[in-house]
């Protein structure tokens, strides 16, 4: 429950004014910290959800699978350059942006992940180096404005962090498939 | 109940045979490097600053930029270097009982790689063909020999990592569910530092060379200054990293107590592994071609070093306390008589880590935008490292040596060689305090650094900074003595100290503390958070730095 009250000090730290004017000034920290870390501060919200609603859970998530669906289709819609220009412009769209991203996207991140059967994970994986791929692609090439608020060289900084962010998850797969992840377990003294 | 010697020489075999001898032949002899440039890079300090305070003139075949230059890459870079590599194998060989074979080959070709590639740059810099100073950054642009020497200096440094990596794969994998010792702890977590830290300059330094041979006409000045603080500031972190292991794990072995917790002193190693890369951004604070916003972004990242930082304060303060009140230490303070001021392997690292609060608070006002635009570029920044390097890290490095040195050796620390270490180390903490006090003074007075002559023609402004070069000279006289007495004592040491036996002093747990937990060894984790946290500080201003180029800058030689 401390985590909890940690995810919640994360995220009225991210709603101050101020600190939302500085993060989405810049594109990339927009996209690649500013959501991340909304999405942490509800992951870490989770076990309160988790204690507080064990039956729902439950109910609607028994195998993880609707969990990391809803994750990744809210998280793979901020993404698109246009739900990011319309948070700025619109205020309704920045409220849902602070009320979807930590609570449809982290919360179930939460829930889901230990659930998931070791396919399920891997799919995941794939599909985010897949999306982080493409996404690198289009922000680097696209030679005009996808986003009304951001310049073109914020653009291609954009993807050039995409790739990164691919990279770093392709790096943390191989080594899970090249280390025998058993060697990390605890082992009892006698 | 007692062990037989067969199961003690089966289970802990370092604890009867000592150090391997093919082992010991490893470190002495980076250790011996080590030492050569300390002297010599000694020397070249005084000269340099006697010809600072005015007090000779140099000849007209060496001027002060050629000396500094060579001061700098030879204690920056040659001595902090091979030091920490031939201490921390040691560490490796001892941790791990033996290196294996090949790992063993692997530092050799490192050690004959670094050779190489320091005598290539050194040559360069007496031929006057390098004097771009130890940061070698461009527009300032040197023989294409120097950067190919440079080069050879980082195959070396890989060689090395490549060792330490295949000897820690190694004991993983014979050893399921447990973690690895402390001291090869360290040394994986410094090796990684290495790796990636050289990444950064590697590529500047392949973008230099054709440009100094004139293939390519320009070159990207701002790309080129942040790759190199990529790794200067990464390099400052990682003597940091050395010097804490040696504070976690021996100093309380030595003033007779135990090493705080393991998990702490594991999650300290993984945070600087973690969080330091980006710090290089405070050595740009003032640079163009980064945008303010980032650079505040920046603050955070270089001051969360803090964080690990203060956890070391408030850990080796525990342990301090504990000991001494252990020894019959009473009242607020009277722990801190019992520790054992005598004994240099406690006085060295102590006095080092005493620096480091001075240090440490000297370094928030250089992260700091608005009191960094006040000591930018002044004698304050040169005051600054000379603290921090010349002694939180020499001073530790110093004090490991009179233990580390004769154990190798198969010697003694003799009660009178004990004495001599006392001695140096007192002069040294005198002469620095001197050198780096005023320094910091002056630099306040906007004294600037890397400046041959700063009389400029009688000004009253730069007449008032003389007194205090005066003293930068009278305290790299003090030094220089330190550098002599330091050097004699390390080879007396190493080959006429009488025969014997010395404990590796590492430090046991408290009997009643908790394992270190397993997923501290996770490596392939920290690295992947090592390479994220990287690319949320690079991606943005560099992609910005290229894409919104100047036309670059061709090669200048100013000298």
């Amino acid at each position: 429950m401390k985590l909890a009250k940690y995810g919640l000090v994360l995220y009225l730290f991210l709603a101050l004014p101020p600190v939302a004017n500085l993060l989405e000034s810049i594109m990339i920290v927009h996209m690649h910290m500013q959501m991340p870390l909304l999405i942490a501060s509800g992951f870490l919200m989770g076990r309160f959800f988790q204690l507080k609603f064990p039956r729902f859970f439950e109910k609607w998530n028994s195998n993880g699978v609707p969990g990391i669906i809803l994750f990744i289709i809210v998280w793979s819609y901020w993404m698109i350059p246009r739900a990011m220009d319309e948070a700025i412009t619109i205020q309704a769209v920045e409220i849902f942006k602070f009320i979807s991203l930590p609570l449809l996207a982290g919360v179930p991140l939460r829930d889901s992940w230990k659930k998931l059967a070791s396919v399920g994970k891997d799919i995941t994986f794939v599909y985010f180096i897949l999306m982080f791929l493409i996404m690198g692609w289009i922000y680097i090439g696209s030679e005009s404005q996808v986003c009304n608020n951001y310049l073109l060289v914020e653009q291609k900084t954009v993807g050039f962090g995409s790739l990164a962010i691919a990279a770093c998850i392709i790096i943390y797969l191989l080594q899970l498939i090249f280390i025998d992840q058993s060697e990390f377990d605890e082992v009892q003294k006698d | 109940m007692e062990q037989s010697l067969k199961e003690t020489i089966r289970q802990d075999p370092k604890k009867i045979l000592g150090v391997n001898p093919l082992d010991a032949k490893v470190s002495l002899s980076y250790l011996t490097v080590a030492f050569v440039s300390l002297l010599i890079g000694g020397i070249l300090g005084l000269v340099q600053g006697l010809e600072r305070a005015g007090l000779i003139d140099l000849p007209s075949w060496l001027n002060y930029y050629q000396v500094l230059t060579a001061h700098g890459l030879l204690l920056l870079l040659v001595f902090t270097a091979t030091f920490s590599i031939g201490y921390l194998y040691a560490n490796l060989s001892h941790a791990l009982g033996g290196l294996l074979p090949k790992v063993r080959k692997f530092a050799w070709v490192g050690f004959v790689l670094m050779i190489i590639g320091v005598a290539m740059a050194v040559t360069m810099i007496v031929l006057n063909e390098a004097s771009v100073l130890y940061t070698f950054y461009p527009p300032l642009a040197a023989h294409p020999i120097f950067y190919i020497g440079l080069v050879f200096v980082v195959l070396g440094i890989w060689a090395c990592c490549a060792g330490v990596f295949i000897n820690y794969r190694h004991w993983r994998k014979n050893h399921p569910g447990q973690v690895t010792p402390l001291l090869a702890y360290f040394t994986m977590a410094v090796f990684v530092l290495w790796f990636f830290a050289t990444i950064g300059v590697t590529i500047e330094v392949f973008t230099l060379i054709p440009w100094s041979m004139g293939l390519v006409e320009t070159t990207n000045v701002m790309v080129g200054r942040t790759l190199f603080w990529w790794f200067g500031h990464t390099l400052v972190n990682i003597w940091y990293l050395v010097a804490i292991s040696a504070w976690y794990v021996f100093v309380p072995k030595i003033i007779g107590g135990r090493h705080f917790s393991d998990k702490l002193i594991r999650l300290v190693v993984i945070l600087v592994v973690v969080l330091n890369i980006p710090g290089g951004f405070h050595h740009q604070i003032i640079d163009p071609a980064i945008s303010q916003s980032i650079k505040f972004l920046h603050v955070f990242m270089s001051l969360s070093i803090a964080v690990p930082s203060l956890m070391t304060a408030f850990a080796m303060f525990a342990v301090f306390e504990r000991t001494g009140r252990k020894l019959g230490g009473k009242g607020l303070l009277g722990w801190l008589k019992k520790l054992p001021w005598g004994d240099v392997r406690f006085l060295a690292p102590m006095i080092a880590m005493i620096s480091f609060i001075f240090g440490g608070a000297g370094g928030i006002v250089n992260t700091s935008n608005q009191l960094n635009q006040v000591i930018h570029n002044t004698m304050w920044v040169v005051g600054h490292f000379h603290i921090t390097v010349g002694v939180s890290v020499v001073l530790t490095f110093f004090g490991i040596c009179y233990w580390l040195i004769p154990y190798l050796a198969k010697r003694k620390l003799t009660p009178k060689m004990n004495k001599l270490g006392i001695i140096q180390t007192v002069i040294w903490t005198v002469g620095m305090i001197i050198m780096s006090g005023s320094m910091h003074i002056v630099g306040l007075l906007g004294d600037p650094r890397r400046t041959s002559d700063t009389t400029y023609g009688g000004h009253e402004a730069a007449a008032g900074w003389i007194p205090f070069e005066m003293l930068f000279a009278v305290g790299a006289t003090l030094l220089l003595i330190g550098v002599i007495i330091q050097v004699y004592a390390v080879f007396n040491m190493m080959f006429f100290a009488p025969k014997g036996l010395t404990e590796y002093p590492v430090a046991e747990p408290e009997d009643d503390a908790t394992p270190a937990p397993m997923w501290t060894e996770r490596w392939g984790l920290w690295i992947v958070l090592l390479l994220a946290v990287v690319a949320m500080a690079y991606v943005v201003p560099i992609v910005d730095m290229i894409l919104n180029a100047p036309p670059g800058s061709p090669p200048i030689r100013t000298w």
